[in-house]
C-alpha cells in the first residue's frame, strides 16, 4: 500500500485543505511542547480522530513501518552508555516520547495526505504564501508528492525481483545493497522519466489551481488549528 | 503541419570524431537520428516505423522539443520549437510508450486536467476538456477512479485522455500497443480511427504494423537514423521487413509481402 491521496467522502475530503494543514500545523507544535504524558494523551486521542476522519485507518500507518525501526531503536540508543549504569532510563524515556511525537505527527499526516489531492496541497500552499515563495513550495509540493509514490514502486519492484531470482535466500546485508543500487538507479531513471512527463505536459509554475472555499465544516477545524497553534505557542511564552 | 529540416541527434557527451551520422557510435557519441528531412501534414495518419534503437522515438521527441536537435529544425504550425516550447507541447501531444511514465496524478480527472491546468485555462474551460477527453476514451464518469486500480489498457486511455485534453493538432504515439490485450487494443484503435476522422493528425510509432497498417496514409520506415522507407503502405510493405519490422501477412492480398516475422500470427487488417 502507498500511503497517497484516495478518493473518498469523508469529512476530511470535504475540508478545504488550508484548514487541514493548519491542524496539521497546530498539531506539531502542540505535539513538541505538550510532552507530557497526559498531553500525549490527549493528542494521540486527536490524531486517531483525524486520521478516522480521514476515512483512514491502522492500515495506513503500514506505510511507515520503515520509519518504525528508527523510532524503536532511538530510545534504547539514547539510553545506552558506554560505562555504568549502561543504561539510564530517563533519557530513554526522553527520547521514547519523542518517537511517540512523531509517529503522532506521522498519524495526523496520514489523514491529510490521504484526504487531500496533490493539486489541492499546491493550492493551499500557493495561496497561503503569497508570490514567487509561495510558488516555490507549491512546486516542490508537487513535484515531491508526484515522485515519491513512483520511487517507492520502483523500490518494491526491485525487491521483488531481487526475490523471485532467489535472492531471498541472500543474507539481508546482499539484499539491502542490491534493493538499494537498483533502487537508485531506478530512481535516477524514474527521475528523467517523470520530468520528461512533465515537460511534454507543459509543467507550469503559475498553472490554473483548483478552487477552494471555506465551507462550515472548516470552521469547526480552523478553530482546532488555531487553538493548538495559539497553545503550543501560549506554552513557551 | 510539421516539418523536420536536416535533423540530427546525438548523444552521449565524447568527443565526434568523424559526424558521417551512420547512426552507430561515433567516438564516445551516438547518432540517434542522422539528417532527416521530413513533413507531416495535417490530418495525416503516419507510422514511423523501425526496429529497436533506429531512432523512431528520438525522431518524434524532437517534434515537441523533448529532444532538441543537434543540427537542424523542427517547426509545428510555422513556428520553429525551439521558439516556443508551450505551444509546441500543446500543439504535439504525446503518449509515451509506458502510461506509468506519463500519468502523474493519483486520479482519473486530476491527470487528465493536469494538462490544461498548465496552460492557465479557466475552470469551466479544464472541466469541458476534461470531460470530452474522458469522453473520447469511454471513460466518462470515472474521475475519480484510482489510477493505481486501473487496468493497463485503461492506463493507456488516461493517457491518451490526458493529451486529448489539450486539444493538440498532432497525436503521436510511441508504441501505443505493447503490453495491451486484445480488448484493449480495439478500443485503442477504434479512438484513433475517430480522431483521425476528427482530422487530428495520428503518429504512431512501432516496430509491428498489425493493427495500424490499414490506417495509416504514410509509412516511413527508419533504419540506424536515417529514413530508409518513405511511401503508402502498399509500397511500404514490400521494403519495411528488410528494416525487421513486422508486416501483416495478407494485408495486401494481390501482393505477396515477406512478412518478416518469426512466429506464425496471421492477422490482417483492413485496407
Amino acid at each position: 500500500m502507498t500511503l497517497s491521496y484516495v478518493p473518498d467522502d469523508s469529512l476530511a475530503h470535504r475540508l478545504d485543505p488550508r484548514s487541514k494543514l493548519l491542524v496539521q500545523v497546530g498539531f506539531a507544535a502542540a505535539a513538541y511542547t505538550y510532552t507530557t504524558p497526559r498531553g500525549l494523551a490527549a493528542l494521540t486521542l486527536l490524531a486517531v480522530v483525524c486520521l478516522r476522519l480521514a476515512g483512514g485507518g491502522p492500515r495506513d500507518l503500514w506505510t511507515y513501518r520503515v520509519a518504525f525501526p528508527v523510532l524503536l531503536v532511538a530510545p534504547l540508543v539514547a539510553g545506552a552508555t558506554l560505562g555504568t549504569p549502561w543504561f539510564r532510563v530517563d533519557r530513554a524515556a526522553t527520547t521514547g516520547l519523542a518517537s511517540y511525537r512523531v509517529l503522532l505527527i506521522l498519524v495526523v499526516a496520514a489523514g491529510y495526505v490521504r484526504s487531500t489531492p496533490v493539486r489541492d496541497s499546491r493550492a493551499a500552499i500557493q495561496r497561503s504564501v503569497p508570490g514567487k515563495p509561495g510558488q516555490f513550495l507549491g512546486t516542490g509540493v508537487a513535484l515531491v508528492f508526484r515522485f515519491l509514490p513512483l520511487l517507492k514502486r520502483d523500490l518494491l519492484t526491485a525487491r521483488e525481483a531481487v526475490r523471485a531470482r532467489g535472492g531471498g535466500a541472500l543474507p539481508v546485508r546482499d539484499r539491502m545493497r542490491l534493493v538499494a543500487v537498483a533502487g537508485i538507479n531506478r530512481a535516477f531513471g524514474r527521475a528523467d522519466r517523470l520530468g520528461t512527463a512533465l515537460n511534454a505536459r507543459c509543467f507550469a509554475w503559475n498553472p490554473t489551481l483548483p478552487r477552494l472555499a471555506l465551507g462550515p465544516a472548516d470552521y469547526p477545524a480552523l478553530a482546532v488549528g488555531g487553538g493548538l497553534v495559539v497553545a503550543a505557542v501560549a506554552s513557551v511564552v | 503541419m510539421i516539418e523536420i529540416e536536416g535533423v540530427t541527434c546525438r548523444y552521449g557527451g565524447g568527443t565526434e570524431k568523424s559526424g558521417d551520422g551512420d547512426g552507430k557510435a561515433d567516438g564516445d557519441r551516438v547518432t540517434a537520428v542522422a539528417n532527416v528531412t521530413l513533413s507531416i501534414p495535417d490530418g495525416e495518419f503516419l507510422i514511423v516505423a523501425g526496429a529497436n534503437g533506429s531512432g523512431k522515438t528520438t525522431l518524434v521527441r524532437t517534434f515537441n522539443g523533448l529532444v532538441t536537435p543537434d543540427s537542424g529544425t523542427v517547426a509545428v504550425n510555422g513556428t520553429p520549437v525551439s521558439d516556443d516550447l508551450v505551444a509546441a507541447r500543446t500543439a504535439v501531444g504525446m503518449v509515451f510508450q509506458d502510461p506509468r511514465d506519463q500519468l502523474v496524478a493519483s486520479t482519473v480527472g486530476a491527470d487528465v486536467a493536469f494538462g490544461p491546468e498548465n496552460l492557465g485555462l479557466s475552470h469551466a474551460e479544464i472541466d469541458r476538456r476534461v470531460a470530452d477527453a474522458l469522453a473520447a476514451v469511454n471513460m466518462t464518469g470515472r474521475e475519480d477512479d484510482r489510477i493505481a486500480s486501473l487496468s493497463g489498457g485503461e492506463r493507456e486511455r488516461v493517457a491518451i485522455a490526458g493529451v486529448l485534453a489539450m486539444e493538440p493538432d498532432h497525436l503521436v504515439l510511441d508504441e501505443p500497443f505493447t503490453g495491451l490485450d486484445e480488448p484493449a487494443r480495439r478500443s485503442v484503435l477504434d479512438r484513433l480511427r475517430e480522431l483521425r476522422a476528427a482530422g487530428t493528425s495520428v503518429i504512431v510509432v512501432t516496430h509491428d504494423l498489425r493493427d495500424v497498417l490499414g490506417l495509416a496514409d504514410r509509412v516511413l520506415g527508419l533504419s540506424a537514423g536515417r529514413v530508409a522507407v518513405d511511401a503508402a503502405p502498399r509500397e511500404a510493405a514490400t521494403d519495411l521487413p528488410e528494416l525487421d519490422v513486422r508486416v501483416p501477412e495478407g494485408a495486401f492480398d494481390d501482393r505477396p509481402v515477406n512478412t518478416g516475422a518469426d512466429d506464425t500470427a496471421s492477422d490482417t487488417v483492413d485496407s
